[in-house]
């Protein structure tokens, strides 16, 4: 029997950190299922957890009460299974695009690996910088090539962590299309956490409402509309308002965009 | 698409480094000038300050007739190998530290008390132990080249920012391929400022180890055989020697660490 790849399940989950030798709960009973193939965004206030949450389901964290398990088995440490986008590009300054999707392609053969590299820069849109080092890039340019670099593994998952934080907004629009993009061809399961509710509105078919201190989960909002998504519809303000107010944000706060 | 990096015009970098050059002899050309105007003016007595051109004709004469080149080429020789020992040596200790704290609460005490102590004041004890005089000689040096290497690799790769082990983590890399493909790369900047640190030491350690053990090569014997002949033309040929030597290593060094920097031949292997 094939299973479905790329699942993950969350079950009771709670983390501590001690910090002055007292505990800090940060996640508290969080229960939820990321399904195959689903895009799904974090949203919450700085220090509800959605990072740590992250962290925990690419196995950089442990020591937790509760379940998390990824297709049925539970998390024990980083795998090449779950690709990983961080905010910063996080691109190695010693190597080249090329040098850095290659990065953790150790298995492959020169002639695989040189394939996989030249069909990851093609998805991105990256012809013509192969040989560039991160410092020649722009911020979007660089955050393309750390997608690529996730991707290159073939995961079953790619977590991202605010990815287009650190980009300027237009950027960051165009980004978010190529993100869309991105996941419709590679079918695989992404999770990303962000700030940002236009974002997770027009990226996710589930988006995941975090609250801080403890960070718990709020609410679970199914976004069910059609791709590509239009930003300006009835349908889209809506949800966006239906969000906002779990922050207790009406639509007028000039800052409501970026929580 | 991409601009090289530092691509600038060419015809703006030649004209740039003549301009550069101007700038960096102007100060020797004042010193010189000044130097003639003491020894014509008769200030300093000749027998202690030569005149440009006596010590001049004492380098030529030198390497004519008393071999300053085969002198030059023991004392880079012996820079050279104890650069090697210590520099190597310096990375090891270094890198293993950095690596370990069990190994840093082991060996960095010891460490830090030991090179409190001013290499050259090792030189009675090493000559009493060793007693050929070429092998103290490089024992000098080398130690002065295993400090400076062993501090600035040991901060390299302690500072190396935990975004790249986490990114290593997250790619299953771990032990030698770890140190190898992440850490030493990551610290290869500290690393190679270690280096250049290290080389200028044994190159200035040398002449000191050259004074204090009789060898019959060296550049610093010869400086010694001036000074004991009062021949000040020969001390600061000498002195002239290692300085444009010492300068000579420093810029060669200097530039390999930039190439390696440049992130290009760092690491090859994908």
């Amino acid at each position: 029997m094939s299973k479905l790849k790329g699942v993950i399940e969350i079950r009771n989950l709670s983390k501590s950190f001690v910090v002055d030798n007292d505990p800090l709960q940060i996640l508290k009973n969080i229960n939820v299922t990321f399904s195959s193939g689903e895009f799904v965004s974090i949203i919450g206030s700085s220090g509800c957890g959605k990072t740590t949450l992250l962290r925990i389901m690419l196995g950089l964290e442990s020591d937790y009460e509760g379940e998390a398990l990824l297709d049925g088995e539970p998390i024990v440490g980083p795998g090449l299974n779950r690709g990983i986008v961080f905010q910063d590009h996080r691109l190695l300054p010693w190597l080249t695009v090329t040098e850095n999707i290659a990065f953790g392609l150790d298995k492959l053969d020169r002639k695989e690996k040189k394939h996989v590299v030249s069909e990851h820069i093609k998805l991105v849109g990256l012809n013509g910088f192969e040989h560039a080092y991160p410092s020649q890039l722009s911020g979007g340019m660089a955050q393309r090539v750390a997608i690529a670099r996730a991707l290159a593994n073939r995961p079953e998952i790619l977590l991202l962590d605010e990815p287009l934080g650190a980009l300027d907004a237009l950027t960051r629009i165009h980004m978010q299309k190529e993100l869309e993009r991105i996941w419709q061809l590679e079918k695989i399961t992404m999770i990303m956490v962000t700030h940002d509710v236009d974002e997770a509105i027009y990226l996710s078919d589930k988006v995941v409402i975090m609250s801080s201190r403890p960070g718990v989960i709020n609410k679970i909002i199914d976004i069910p509309f059609s791709r590509p998504r239009d930003r300006a519809s009835s349908e889209f303000i809506h949800i966006k308002a239906q969000i906002l107010k779990e922050f207790h944000l009406g639509t007028e706060y000039p800052f409501a965009y970026a929580i | 698409m991409f601009q090289s990096r530092g691509g600038k015009d060419k015809s703006m970098n030649i004209s740039n480094q003549i301009k550069g050059w101007f700038a960096s002899l102007t100060i020797p050309f004042v010193l010189l000038v000044l130097w003639q105007v003491i020894v014509s003016l008769g200030y300093v007595p000749a027998i202690i300050l030569p005149s440009p051109e006596k010590v001049f004709s004492t380098f030529m004469t030198n390497i004519t007739q008393n071999d300053l080149l085969r002198h030059v080429a023991a004392s880079l020789e012996r820079v050279i190998l104890g650069f090697i020992i210590g520099a190597l040596g310096g990375f090891s200790l270094g890198l293993l530290m950095g690596l370990s704290r069990t190994a840093e609460k082991i060996f960095g005490p010891t460490f830090h008390v030991i090179r409190q102590v001013p290499v050259i004041g090792w030189i009675p004890l090493i000559v009493m132990m060793f007693q050929i005089a070429e092998i103290p000689q490089i024992i000098v040096i080398s130690l002065a080249a295993f400090f400076p290497m062993t501090l600035n690799t040991l901060a390299g790769v302690r500072n190396v920012r935990k975004e790249y082990l986490e990114l290593a983590a997250v790619n299953g890399f771990k032990g030698l391929k770890l140190i190898r493909r992440v850490i030493v790369p990551a610290a290869l900047p500290s690393i190679v400022t270690g280096t250049t640190l290290s080389l200028g030491m044994s190159w200035a350690v040398m002449m000191a180890a050259e004074f204090f053990i009789d060898t019959s090569y060296g550049i610093g014997t010869r400086i010694q055989a001036g000074r004991s002949s009062f021949n000040m033309a020969l001390v600061l040929v000498g002195i002239f020697t290692v300085g444009l030597i010492g300068y000579g290593l420093t810029i060669t060094i200097e530039a390999l660490g930039r190439a390696v920097n440049n992130g290009r031949d760092v690491h090859k292997e994908i």
